[in-house]
């Protein structure tokens, strides 16, 4: 109870592929060991880009709600669509807004890049420190469980169905080693040409 | 001899001049007065044997037990005096669930007897730390039968000089003398439990006094399956199956 | 006021182990550290036992190391009791755990694992906690890098949430080989090593199989 970001649990992963990039969330709500919810989903779609938001669930509710009005904001202003890079820095800014009471979530953005097709991953602390990373980056309570997970199973350049397959064994065994993530899964691909999968994962429910 | 005798064997832990423990050869005589136990090793298991000798003919012969489970795989019989046996027993058996709870196995046989044996010197005045059992050396003999993972079927005589050896065939109590001679003669290694039954129950028809009969022997056995008395039905079976022997006497006259 | 706490910092770094049909390994880094700050890039915490069993006890040292002490000496006395036999893996499992339950109230601050081969000439991980609860498992981890290696054994060697591709079904246990299972060591190490600070330096691999021991050495990244 008193880390306000494990009280939800919750957990997300994304990943780099060949002209691809994947990222998933877990589907638990809780209030600390009871489970409330089994399709609480944690990625939000804004444009091309891909948010997943991991925490306190008023805080994720809060954020994503405030990044869709700012990202309409801007497709508005500019007239063009939102860069992955754009929203990373502008999720990076809302957070850092709230240095000294600050929402208590770890986000992830993925998506990618329409001028350059370069796919993009980014993470980030409760107060907006960005890491670009070239490979992976997870977030929330199995944040342990993920990195061990992805260090030894990614690779480089996978397909998107490769990256389907790596992202899925990832979340699901570090779900399963977690008591606060789980309840199945969600991922989203995203391809070069547009194409996005969605697919919702059955795993354990307890 | 006499005199020098009684002068020593009043203390249970004083040595007399020629190097004896008088009690401790004693509790042996003991032993002597005791209802005959045999044990018969064979390659799939042991058999433990008694004769059962009821003062009265209104002594209900069910409640005379001589032989008791100690674990699932060991069983004891025992000659000389029942309540000695009795603590002995219940000391090997705190030892053998001691040893299943520390080491999630069955004790082996030999570890087993050995604690029994552990108890055999707790007489006399108690040593530092020692808690002292007996007044007395144990007045009983013990055939332990056993059957473990590593040496298979087992048969172990203890004494109450605390030394154990390990038989192929036993016998203790009043008719052992007899007994043991006759398992000399007959006793081959590569015996089955069938033919075991059949030699110890010949070698304590040979040894009592009364008629052998269902009621006044007990008999058991240890094989890899454990521990388990015969019953009633069992030994009546046995009895009236057995082979009339010809007497060795007989057949010399007859000659 | 402060008050004197017997447990320190000090320890190894991670510790795992796989079972195998007629092996089992257990391995573990040579960095040992207290804080963040390395206390030796050569430190192995894998104990040999003696009667063909390993053990690594991950917690605070001081106590590793008087659990191994006290298993060598509750071997010892086995050994004098019964016969000089040796001490099989499950029963040296039951005596590791009442020596840890022993000290229920002051315990032995570790998580031991201990390898060797069962009676049935399978191979054996067994795993503990501090107070000696225990349990014989496919694979376990302990250590630092416990978290990161756990759910990623559960993956590869018991094919946690993996599906048979044919039938869509859970795909079935199967044993694996000495060569896959040291080569999963190794990559779970390389990973572990990549993002837990305590995990580093050189991986020590023992082998057991029926015709004895084998020690291997791999690199990890030393920073």
């Amino acid at each position: 109870m008193s880390n306000p970001s494990e009280i939800n649990g919750g957990s997300a992963v994304a990943m780099i592929g060949k002209d691809c990039v994947a990222i998933a969330c877990d589907l638990r709500l809780g209030l600390q060991s009871v489970t409330v919810s089994g399709d609480f989903e944690k990625i939000f779609q804004y444009g091309g880009n891909f948010v997943a938001f991991t925490g306190l669930a008023t805080d994720v509710q809060t954020v994503s709600t405030e990044l869709r009005q700012k990202h309409a904001l801007y497709e508005m202003v500019e007239e063009r669509s939102m860069e992955p890079n754009t929203a990373a820095h502008l999720v990076s800014s809302m957070l850092y807004s709230r240095r000294f009471a600050p929402w208590f979530v770890g986000p992830l953005v993925a998506g990618i890049n329409s001028t350059t097709g370069e796919p993009y991953v980014c993470s980030f602390d409760s107060i907006g420190s960005m890491d670009v990373s070239h490979d992976f980056v997870v977030t929330g309570t199995a944040t342990n469980q993920l990195y061990g997970m992805a260090e030894s199973l990614y690779e480089k350049d996978m397909s998107p169905e490769q990256l389907f397959e790596t992202i899925s064994q990832t979340l699901l065994c570090a779900a399963d080693r977690d008591a606060i993530t789980g309840s199945g899964g969600l991922v989203y691909v995203i391809e070069k040409n547009g194409k996005v999968t969605k697919k919702l994962l059955k795993s354990r429910q307890d | 001899m006499f005199l020098t005798r009684s002068e020593y064997d009043r203390g249970v832990s004083t040595f007399s001049p020629e190097g004896r423990l008088f009690q401790v050869e004693y509790s042996l005589e003991a032993i002597k007065l005791g209802s005959t136990a045999v044990g018969i090793k064979t390659k799939d298991g042991v058999i433990l044997g008694v004769e059962k000798r009821a003062n009265s003919k209104l002594m209900e012969s069910g409640s005379i037990n001589k032989i008791e489970e100690i674990e699932k795989h060991i069983g004891c019989a025992f000659s000389g005096l029942t309540a000695d046996a009795r603590m002995m027993i219940d000391h090997a058996r705190v030892e053998a669930t001691n040893h299943a709870f520390n080491y999630d196995e069955p004790t082996s046989v030999e570890t087993l007897t050995q604690s029994v044996c552990d108890l055999a010197l707790r007489f006399g005045e108690s040593g530092e730390g020692q808690e002292r059992v007996m007044s007395r050396p144990f007045g009983v003999a013990l055939l332990i039968a056993g059957y473990d993972e590593r040496l298979g079927p087992q048969l172990y005589h203890t004494e109450p000089t605390g030394t154990f050896y390990m038989y192929d065939a036993k016998a203790i109590g009043s008719g052992s003398e007899g007994a043991q001679a006759e398992l000399q003669q007959k006793y081959y290694s590569n015996m089955t439990m069938a033919e075991a039954e059949i030699l110890l129950l010949k070698v304590l028809k040979q040894v009592m006094e009364e008629k052998l009969e269902a009621k006044n022997v007990q008999l058991a056995k240890v094989t890899k399956e454990g521990f388990q008395l015969y019953t009633t039905e069992e030994l009546e079976k046995l009895v009236a199956d057995l082979p009339a022997d010809v007497d060795q006497d007989e057949l010399a006259e007859l000659s | 006021m402060s008050r004197f706490n017997p447990y320190g910092d000090s320890s190894g770094g991670s510790s795992l182990a796989i079972a195998g049909a007629d092996f089992a390994i257990l391995a573990g880094d040579t960095r040992h550290s207290t804080g963040f700050s390395i206390d030796s890039r050569d430190q192995s915490q894998i104990a040999d036992l003696g009667d063909g069993l390993f053990l690594t006890s991950n917690g605070f040292s001081a106590d590793a190391k008087q659990l191994v002490d006290d298993l060598r000496t509750q071997i010892k006395w086995y050994h004098h009791n019964n016969n000089d036999h040796k001490l099989s893996i499950s029963a040296a499992a039951r005596t590791t755990m009442m020596l840890l339950y022993g000290k229920r109230f002051f315990p032995y601050y570790v998580n031991p694992i201990m390898i060797g081969m069962a009676d049935d000439g399978t191979g054996a991980v067994y795993s503990f906690d501090p107070l000696g609860s225990y349990d014989r498992e496919p694979s376990r981890a302990a250590g630092h890098a416990s978290e990161l290696l756990m759910p990623f054994l559960d993956n590869q060697v018991t094919f946690a949430n993996q599906l048979d591709p044919q039938t869509g079904e859970p795909r079935k246990r199967l044993d694996l080989d000495l060569q896959t299972a040291v080569d999963l060591v190794k990559d779970a190490f390389t990973g572990a090593a990549e993002r837990q600070v305590q995990v580093g330096d050189t991986l020590e691999i023992v082998i057991l199989t029926k015709d004895g021991v084998d020690r291997q050495y791999y690199d990890l990244r030393r920073d």
